[in-house]
């Protein structure tokens, strides 16, 4: 695929993938919300297809918006849950709220942007931390040669900046061959593990779940 | 093996003492068979070490390992510590003898009393056989302990566990300022074995410095040996049996202070000894056996004022090693030894045989009730009063001696002192076994029993031989000690002339038969009889100060302070926080999750902006 | 031509907004939703920096198998949160956060 192409799918996907996300958390009903997340997952599978991980991908629209998902609507079903009402105190936590995750996402974009080599390494919160940082503690912020060259070392590839590497497309289509295998050898025990957990997490459910007996 | 032979000094009574509280609470007959067999066998074991039984060196063994002052626990055996070790265990072995006898009638529990008994030679030994001052200072407070028990022995009576608690606590005093002395020694020799600590090693020490550590030292010495101020203690422990008296607080423990004070001059050097310290050493010595004299004229209780003179013959004592004089001071401790514990125990047996009467009014006529008892007692005061051919004549002559070439002062206080015991051993000799019986315990008197009898005589015995050189050479605890002769000098004639001034007085005074002492209506004598008021001076001022201050510290720091500020002001404190806290607690599912996305937002400023890798 | 940071941003904009709605929402079951979001947009940032580690034609299979596990252990929690959900609506007749605060009295 023309990576341009890619870039501006990617680019969409995402956009439709937030909005349908803060339609989650804004609409009232609670049936809306779970649509609201289906159409977000899939958008996600959509985003995990355009990167090459088309076994995840699948799994996304299978185990989440399948399983999951449906879960979740059979549940608002059956306990007939209602939209939530206006109640007092709810512009207060929104408004903490949404300042709280605007913080946080601040945050995680200005360390993304900070990745070694990333591109727009000049922005102004990265700028004013780094100021911060140098006044609140000048020996660690003061540029030990010796030290950044360790560190250039370290991370001496560093493929984080400028653009993804491209896939081999004649190894696209063995993707979740190379996933299974690794899934099956390297990472055996952890999936037994993971197994114990899924069977524990079933067993839970139903001793929560179940209907005491009254006597 | 056999070269720790020595070990069971120690070994035997404390095995005793275990014996008779652990396994025969219950009956008393065969705890005193073990505690005697016990003090017999130490007794026989000190006789076969100075017959020159050779087992070489006990072992030591290593306590406190420290890095340049290493504590170990090791015996010294040496002809001070051997010599006195026979004056203990065979004043010891004869008080077990005599306890059986007195303390037959008794209702107490005689396992604990032999017990205590075994205890004491325990620790006893331990101070005589001590090799380090740790040692001997490890020794000092269990014969303070043992003491406690056995003036205590008869607790039911309130005034004699007060004694027994006074004895304790005044000795408290005197221990404090003995283990300063202790570290200031270890800070001036390096080393608290009196094997290594030779006096040129004190050479580059101050004088000061000396003087001090030797001050602090014979503070411990006057606190065991009960000198001036210390000594209110001693009179008040006559509360316990009188066997307990004989061996503890006549002959061995009290003396243990002088003991120490001569160990110290022989392992140090008397260049040590400062000029200072000496003068007040002497000079405490004198002052205590001056006062204690005087106020033993006017006692009334026949035990106190033989307490009485066990101190002031203790500051003879004490004044002897104060002059540097240790062979005199240890020869009068080894005669004193045996005579006094003969009086003490004599005055055991008069007192069992007149049904527990002490007060010397109440008696008289004993001399022809019970003539073998009284016989004995008279050698005993004789031995005393310095009476010519007895063995204290000897020992005072030395001390007289030593003063007389020392000091002018200390020599006629000296002199005194002998004119003041004459008088008061004549008195109290005068008064009990003369004259008529003045109560009935008195007259229904009868001779005692051979378990007292016996070693009565024996003390006699020793109380008229133990003087003369052939049997001092050999047995006073000393290095070389060599019995002097009399020389006919001014001590000699002023020692003859204090005992015929002193036996005259009282023979003038108290030659007539009479109910109460005709002395009684002075001033003077009123304030001797209260004991100068140093007891009282101590209740009111010292006792009720400190518990005055107690109750003042107890309302300002622990009510003030402690339960207003701290206690309650703690409480208030939590009680806000946690209303406090309690508010974020607010069971809102949305309000912690806002709380924990605050706490993130701060780990990943952390971790992402803050740490450089 | 995407650059790793921009799926980055993707994936931090989608937990922050996940993380919003577990504060603002009183819905548990809308609560448990955003936390399933969260997770998602773990997911992402995992992909996007197995994609980045990649060599020779062919990502780094260990982080998407990681993102895996995510997905089945968020599978069990779900299983689990419902039934809680279910329980407590059965003792609360409600499933309000709001009304699960009977532990501060």
């Amino acid at each position: 695929m023309n990576p341009a192409i890619s870039a501006l799918l990617f680019y969409l996907f995402a956009l439709a993938a937030l909005v349908s996300a803060i339609g989650v958390i804004v609409l009232r009903n609670p049936v809306s919300s779970a649509l609201s997340l289906a159409l977000c997952f899939g958008f996600v599978a959509a985003i995990f297809f355009n990167m090459g991980a088309a076994f995840l991908g699948i799994t996304q629209i299978i185990v989440y918006a399948g399983a999951i998902l449906v879960l979740f609507l059979f549940i608002i079903m059956m306990l007939d849950v209602k939209s939530e009402d206006h109640t007092s105190g709810l512009l207060r936590h929104s408004v903490v709220g949404v300042l709280v995750a605007g913080m946080l996402a601040g945050m995680i974009s200005s360390a993304a942007l900070r990745l070694p080599g990333a591109v727009g390494g000049s922005c102004p919160w990265h700028a004013f931390t780094e100021s911060l940082c140098s006044e609140l503690c000048p020996a660690a912020a003061s540029t030990d040669p010796s030290a950044s060259e360790l560190q250039a070392s370290i991370s001496a590839p560093a493929p984080y900046g400028g653009a993804l590497p491209t896939l081999d497309p004649a190894k696209r289509g063995a993707d979740a061959k190379l996933l299974g295998q690794n899934l099956f050898s390297h990472y055996n025990l952890t999936l037994v593990i993971l197994g114990f957990a899924l069977l524990a997490g079933c067993v839970g459910a139903v001793s929560v779940g179940r209907r005491l007996r009254r006597d | 093996m056999l070269h720790n032979l020595p070990w069971l000094f120690l070994a035997l009574p404390l095995l005793a003492a275990a014996i008779d509280w652990l396994l025969l609470f219950r009956s008393p007959r065969a705890a005193a068979t073990v505690s005697i067999l016990s003090v017999v066998a130490t007794l026989a074991l000190c006789v076969a070490y100075l017959a020159g039984l050779q087992t070489g060196l006990p072992d030591v063994y290593s306590w406190l390992p420290i890095e340049g002052c290493a504590i170990n626990v090791g015996l010294l055996m040496d002809a001070l510590s051997m010599k006195m070790m026979l004056v203990v265990t065979g004043i010891g072995a004869l008080v077990h003898i005599f306890s059986l006898g007195y303390m037959k009638d008794d209702s107490s529990n005689h396992s604990r009393y032999f017990a205590g008994l075994s205890i004491f030679m325990f620790s006893m030994s331990a101070i005589v056989l001590a090799d380090s001052l740790i040692m001997t200072f490890i020794g000092w407070e269990m014969v303070g302990f043992s003491s406690y028990v056995l003036i205590g022995h008869w607790y039911e009576k309130e005034s004699a566990a007060d004694a027994a608690k006074k004895a304790f606590i005044t000795n408290r005093v005197g221990d404090f300022g003995f283990l300063i002395g202790i570290l200031l020694a270890l800070g001036v020799f390096g080393s608290l074995r009196f094997d290594a600590m030779p006096g040129h090693l004190a050479i580059a020490a101050s004088g000061p410095l000396l003087t001090t550590m030797i001050l602090c030292l014979f503070c411990g010495a006057i606190g065991k040996s009960a000198q001036f101020p210390l000594h209110v203690w001693l009179p008040d422990a006559m509360e316990g049996p009188t066997p307990v008296s004989a061996l503890i607080h006549a002959a061995t423990m009290v003396a243990a202070g002088v003991y120490m004070l001569v160990r110290l001059q022989v392992s140090m050097g008397t260049d040590v000894f400062t000029d200072t310290a000496c003068s007040v050493i002497a000079a405490v010595g004198a002052l205590t056996s001056l006062l204690a004299a005087l106020m033993a004229t006017q006692q009334d209780d026949l035990k106190r004022v033989l307490a009485y003179s066990t101190l002031s013959q203790l500051g003879y004592m004490v004044m002897a090693a104060g002059m540097l004089a240790g062979e005199a001071a240890m020869f009068h401790l080894y005669t004193h030894a045996w005579f006094k514990a003969l009086l003490f125990l004599a005055a055991g047996a008069l007192i069992v045989c007149c049904h527990h009467e002490q007060d010397i009014w109440k008696l008289g006529g004993l001399r022809k009730k019970m003539p073998l008892t009284s016989l004995c007692f008279l050698m005993g005061t004789c031995a005393l009063i310095a009476f010519p051919g007895f063995s204290g004549f000897f020992s005072k002559e030395a001390i007289l001696d030593a003063a007389w070439q020392t000091s002018m002062p200390l020599f006629v206080t000296g002199a005194v002192v002998a004119a003041l015991t004459t008088f008061y051993m004549v008195r109290l000799c005068l008064v009990t076994f003369c004259g008529e019986a003045k109560s009935e315990g008195a007259s229904h008197a009868h001779e005692a029993g051979s378990t007292m009898l016996i070693p009565l005589l024996v003390l006699s015995v020793l109380a008229i031989v133990s003087g003369y050189g052939f049997i001092a050479d050999e047995l006073v605890p000393y290095a070389g000690f060599h019995a002097e002769g009399v020389e006919v000098g001014v001590p000699f004639f002023a020692g003859l002339l204090a005992l015929v001034v002193g036996a005259w007085l009282a023979w003038l005074i108290y030659g007539k038969s009479a109910h109460r002492d005709p002395l009684g209506d002075y001033t003077l004598a009123r304030i001797l009889r209260n004991r100068l008021y140093i007891d009282a001076f101590y209740d009111k001022v010292l006792v009720d100060g400190v518990q005055k201050w107690g109750s003042y510290i107890i309302t300002c720091v622990d009510d003030g302070i402690l339960r207003r500020i701290i206690g309650q002001g703690l409480g208030l404190l939590t009680a806000w926080v946690g209303k406090l806290l309690g508010k974020i607690q607010g069971g809102s599912l949305r309000g912690y999750a806002i709380v924990g996305g605050i706490g993130v937002l701060l780990l990943i400023f952390l971790l992402a902006f803050s740490i450089k890798l | 031509m995407t650059p790793l940071s921009h799926y980055l941003i993707f994936s931090g904009i989608l937990f922050a907004i996940g993380f919003a709605g577990t504060m603002i929402r009183r819905n548990v079951l809308v609560v448990l939703m955003c936390l399933e979001l969260m997770l998602t947009a773990a997911n992402v940032s995992l992909v996007g920096f197995s994609r980045a580690q990649g060599l020779e034609g062919v990502p780094v299979y260990d982080a998407q198998t990681l993102a895996l596990f995510i997905m089945a252990i968020a599978a069990a929690e779900v299983a689990v949160g419902l039934a809680l959900i279910v329980a407590m609506f059965r003792a609360r007749r409600g499933v309000e956060s709001s009304s699960l605060n009977t532990l501060k009295d």
